[in-house]
């Protein structure tokens, strides 16, 4: 693979992506409420207590927050619930890139073009896939540096100490980047079957499920995953995006594109 | 990589050549060789394999069977070499819209590995061939579709291929654009190009191209339009004489090379010729030598729509052509 080429391809994916202001929307204005929001609900519920049966469920799962004041304590729970969300934006920024960059060009007929030069299918679509995969792995960490910034400033050491706990870190910085991965693969197989990017999008969303499921569990108090939880998750996520990256390579081949293609 | 093999005047050699989709034969049997310099079209209705054997020369879809070398590679053995040798324009310009016309050229230049220098040199140059320059930095989306095509074209040039591909260049243009993109096809002719132009344009195949092969599920046949004319028969030159032509004028027209037959009829000599046009200075220069006055000279030929219909075996009317592919 041509290092060269694979810039050539995704710095014109970028340049376009920063030209789609639908795109650029859907890329920007999710971090910034994903940022805001967690501070001021904590800050909502940073005052009050958790009823005595969660408080035994959550210091069960997580002993660690013995120490906490019941006020603290109540704003760990809170804003435990948000890392999740930092999850989401390697998992939608990346989908929405995707599709709508090779149903953008399955329309423009812009493929033929390109795949007529000495260029390698496995350049083009790992230019394809870099280009989708950076900016939500970069709205991510950056809204996660922002927010960890933020909420040590207004809440002082213990939740400074919670958001950067390695729970966190293996969740932003592990599990962020293979849930990242499925969504591009998922993004890639999608669009070669459909010739829309909001029903590519819907289709691909599903890889946004088990995200959902595991907002649903930490907020219920089921399931509050540590590190290790996170670390295995990003493995199992990884190892499916791998299997689903083979069947997106063999889609992604040239002959397939320019016959198979709809 | 391979060392390029095969003539080096042929820009293009193919032997049955053919591809089958999944069990139906999209194009089969395609023999042909292009010498540099050579224009070529490839006429054939919708659905006839134009666009499918276009992309087997160009190695953009394998060959189910046969063998083809393109400016000296193989497609089979060899389809990277073959796509950084050949240019093409597909059937639709598939310009990046939201990129300036250079931006769009810059892209294809580095995809094709040339240095900054090259690109910036070539992209001025072809933009001032095709009289772009003047929009270089407008967005591909604000062009008319003649002036998308032309771009197409400059792109499909941008890296000196060995061989160009033209699919439909005309296609769904206006006939304005249309005659603004076959200027510029003419002016790759008077560079000396080798040009395949896959068409089904009669008048455009006739007048760009110096052979024309007719495609249908396979090559029926590839001639020159005036040999392919010459070939239905009824053609030839009409002569009015001021007086009826004696036996030794006869004589002498009928004993030119080039010439079938040399007859009086309905007050003409009609004579049969496979290229009217060659055989008419000679037929002129024994006419005069032998006393004849000479009032007209006319070639007369069968239009290439007729030789289309010929050799597609196709009465205009009786069906559909897309019903017979």
């Amino acid at each position: 693979m041509r290092r060269s080429i694979v810039w050539t391809v995704l710095q014109r994916e970028w340049f376009e992506t920063v030209r789609n202001r639908l795109l650029m929307s859907t890329i920007l204005i999710p971090p910034i409420l994903l940022t805001v929001a967690p501070i001021l609900l904590t800050a909502a519920v940073g005052a009050s207590q958790l009823p005595p049966e969660l408080e035994q469920q959550v210091l069960a799962q997580r002993p660690e927050w013995a120490s906490f004041t019941p006020g603290e304590l109540a704003g760990a729970f809170a804003v435990q619930q948000f890392l999740v969300f930092f999850l989401l934006m390697p998992a939608y920024i990346p989908l929405s890139i995707a599709t709508f960059s090779i149903i953008g060009e399955k329309q423009a007929r812009s493929l033929e073009p390109v795949l007529a030069t000495p260029i390698r299918t496995q350049e083009l679509l790992a230019g394809k896939a870099v280009a989708a995969l950076v900016p939500g792995l970069l709205a991510g960490w950056v809204t996660y540096a922002i927010f960890v910034a933020l909420a040590s400033l207004t809440y002082g050491p213990a939740l400074f100490g919670v958001v950067t706990d390695p729970s966190w870190l293996a969740g932003v910085f592990l599990l962020g980047p293979a849930v990242g991965l499925s969504s591009v693969v998922a993004g890639v197989i999608v669009s070669a079957r459909v010739n829309d990017p909001r029903v590519a999008q819907q289709i691909g969303g599903v890889v946004i499920v088990p995200v959902i499921a595991l907002v649903l569990l930490q907020a219920t108090g089921t399931l509050l995953v540590g590190a290790v939880g996170y670390t295995l998750l990003a493995i199992i996520v990884l190892v499916i995006s791998f299997i689903g990256l083979r069947i997106g390579v063999r889609l992604f081949d040239r002959e397939a594109i320019l016959t198979r293609w709809r | 990589m391979d060392a390029p093999s095969e003539s080096t005047e042929l820009a293009l050699t193919a032997h049955g050549l053919g591809r089958a989709f999944e069990d139906r034969w999209a194009v089969r049997g395609v023999s042909l060789a292009v010498h540099r310099g050579e224009v070529v079209g490839l006429l054939g209705p919708n659905g006839a394999g134009k666009t499918t054997t276009v992309r087997m020369l160009t190695a953009l879809i394998r060959p189910t069977e046969g063998t083809a070398m393109v400016a000296g590679f193989d497609v089979h053995k060899d389809p990277e070499s073959v796509r950084t040798r050949v240019g093409i324009l597909t059937e639709t310009p598939g310009l990046y819209e939201k990129l300036s016309a250079t931006a769009n050229l810059d892209f294809f230049g580095r995809l094709y590995g040339l240095s900054a220098e090259v690109r910036a040199e070539r992209i001025e140059r072809y933009l001032r061939l095709f009289s772009l320059w003047d929009r270089r930095d407008d967005l591909a989306a604000t062009f008319s579709k003649g002036m998308k095509q032309k771009l197409a074209i400059a792109r499909a040039l941008l890296h000196d291929p060995s061989v160009v591909f033209l699919d439909e260049p005309t296609a769904a243009l206006d006939p304005e654009a249309a005659f603004i993109v076959r200027e510029a096809i003419e002016t790759l002719r008077k560079a000396g190009r080798t040009i395949v132009l896959a068409t089904h344009n009669l008048d455009e195949a006739d007048r760009l191209c110096d052979r024309i092969a007719f495609i249908r599920g396979g090559l029926l046949r590839i001639d020159s339009p005036a040999a392919l004319r010459g070939a239905l028969g009824g053609h030839g030159l009409s002569v009015r004489l001021r007086d009826t032509a004696s036996s030794e004028q006869l004589g002498a027209v009928r004993g030119l090379k080039g010439v079938r037959t040399a007859e009086m009829a309905d007050g003409l000599l009609q004579v049969g010729a496979a290229e009217p046009e060659t055989v008419a200075p000679d037929v002129v220069r024994a006419l005069v030598a032998s006393g004849a006055d000479i009032v007209e000279v006319r070639a007369e030929q069968a239009s290439l729509e007729r030789v289309y219909f010929e050799i597609m075996g196709v009465t205009p009317g009786a069906d559909s052509l897309e019903d017979r592919v």
